[in-house]
């Protein structure tokens, strides 16, 4: 029988799962052949009975999260709003459509989870028309939420079937209004893995809600201080089997958009050293820079082809390049960090358990070196015992 | 009637940026005032968002006329843009020149209405003005 304060905190990843009791923490490799619960349950058992229902508390993000596409008014205001509410509610993007371009975009032959349809001022109407219908029609897609100018809700309601329609997101200030389509999206996210088979059976040992994980560690970072010698500003890079997810501290970002989170998160849906390994291979060949690393690395791009633990090693060490090279000014992409003011670079995941400290630093190294053409040295944290997902696990 | 401005480029004079904004609220109009430092295209995106009538561009330090040239360029690639008012106004060069030649080269860059030097209340008269005539 479990204490009142004691709670066992399980993480599902796409490759490994992670049990934490006030006392131990264990990892283990997914059996693939089995689903979760078959899984957990197996290896686990003794743990998972020793507490109860209401002190166990899951968090997953073994569905990779849910995917979207954003259909709006512009660039500076709508896209790039909804853009930072999707990635800061777990969800993936997979497209954006500048309205006024829709006719030329193709439609993606994914079944989109939801679409988010966002543009103008509550006061402009008359913005969208039977060029979003057609659009939308040839979509295939399961939700569709319009969070735009209210004037022109009911229009679109009238118009396209079972549409949601929230409050818009674009103040008449031309500000940030995220709570509300935040909640939603959240909540999707919830129902996405409720339903799914293969999670929605974890409800048998848990009558707590089944968080996602990268919503768990951004509720971490504002007290991230009390675990790790932390210096701000910070970035964390979480490198798992599927994805890789950065979160940063929004003193990184010129182009900050004003809410009430300190901090932002972006994930990148392919890159990842397990389930998304061939993604990862594809990345790091058409990057100029990386036989250069692999030469660093004394290594040969056979190790691509290899299956070893040296292999597994050089796939991180990529990642983390690769991520770092996708974030700063010498790719341009959906944010730039400002990474020569950093000041540590925590790092979460598998990773800590495979690479050592002096091998992440050394890759640090030669990125500042290669891309920024800079000795600068952010200090390295490694998060090797979890204590990111458990700190906000216990909050939670 | 609507009006985003705002200061273009990287010029932060916010003093003027706010006196236009007091001095546009004062005459009834709609403002949306996109602060200094503002690049080309947030003007642009903000008049879509917003359904503005009038685009006014501020600038002191003259840095409009390396920014202006773009004008053209970018305005064609947005649709539904043709009835928006283009008005600027300001220090509009570095170093020293006259409104005759500062004039004709800034409509020449896409704008109705050009303001070199010239007073904040004769402006926004002249606007209106310019305003009441197209809609006779």
């Amino acid at each position: 029988m479990s204490k009142m304060n004691d709670k066992l905190l399980i993480d599902v990843g796409s490759t490994y799962f992670k049990v934490s009791t006030p006392t131990s923490i264990e990892q283990h490799l997914r059996d693939f052949n089995k689903d979760i619960f078959d899984d957990l349950t197996y290896r686990c058992a003794n743990t998972i009975n020793s507490f109860e229902k209401d002190d166990i508390y899951i968090c997953s993000s073994a569905n990779g999260g849910l995917s979207t596409l954003i259909i709006g008014l512009t660039n500076s205001f709508s896209l790039k709003y909804a853009k930072n509410i999707a990635f800061n509610s777990g969800i993936n993007i997979i497209e954006t459509v500048m309205y006024q371009n829709i006719e030329e975009y193709s439609i993606p032959s994914d079944v989109i989870d939801v679409v988010i349809i966002v543009g103008g001022i509550n006061s402009n109407d008359n913005i969208f028309g039977a060029d979003l219908y057609s659009y939308l029609d040839k979509l295939n897609y399961s939700n569709v939420v319009f969070v735009g100018s209210e004037s022109h809700s009911s229009a679109l309601k009238d118009n396209i079937e079972n549409l949601v329609i929230l409050p818009n997101i674009i103040d008449n200030k031309l500000h940030i209004v995220e709570e509300n389509l935040k909640v939603y999206l959240t909540n999707l996210y919830q129902e996405d893995i409720e339903g799914k088979e293969d999670i929605k059976h974890l409800y048998d040992i848990t009558s707590n809600q089944i968080y996602s994980t990268p919503y768990i560690v951004n509720k971490t970072l504002p007290m991230i201080h009390t675990k790790f010698a932390v210096v701000n500003p910070f970035i964390l890079i979480d490198i798992g089997g599927a994805t890789t997810d950065i979160h940063y501290s929004k003193d990184l970002v010129d182009d900050n958009i004003v809410t009430e989170n300190e901090y932002d998160r972006l994930v990148f849906k392919k890159l990842g050293v397990y389930k998304s390994k061939e993604s990862l291979i594809f990345a790091a060949q058409n990057n100029e820079f990386v036989y250069e690393l692999l030469t660093h690395l004394k290594v040969t791009e056979n190790i691509f082809e290899e299956q070893s633990e040296k292999a597994t090693k050089t796939l991180m060490q990529l990642a983390i390049f690769l991520v770092l090279t996708k974030m700063s000014h010498y790719k341009q992409a959906y944010i730039n960090l400002k990474l020569l003011s950093i000041n540590s670079i925590v790092l979460t995941g598998g990773i800590t358990k495979v690479l050592t400290s002096s091998e992440i630093e050394d890759i640090i190294s030669f990125f500042y070196k290669k891309i920024l053409n800079s000795e600068h040295n952010p200090v390295t944290v490694l998060d090797s015992n979890y204590d990111i997902w458990t700190l906000g696990a216990e909050a939670e | 009637m609507k009006v985003v401005t705002g200061v273009v480029g990287n010029d932060i004079h916010v003093v003027a940026n706010r006196l236009i904004e007091l001095s546009l609220n004062a005459r009834g109009f709609e403002v949306f005032n996109l602060g200094v430092n503002t690049y080309l295209e947030e003007f642009f995106d903000a008049v879509v968002e917003t359904g503005a009538d009038i685009l006014l561009i501020s600038s002191l330090n003259g840095e409009a006329e390396g920014w202006s040239r773009e004008i053209k360029l970018l305005k064609s690639k947005y649709k539904n843009l043709d009835n928006l008012v283009m008005m600027i106004g300001g220090n509009l060069v570095v170093g020293s020149a006259d409104a005759d030649t500062i004039v004709p080269k800034y409509k020449n860059y896409g704008f109705d209405l050009v303001f070199h030097q010239v007073d904040l209340n004769t402006g926004l008269d002249t606007l209106e003005e310019f305003l009441k005539e197209r809609d006779k």
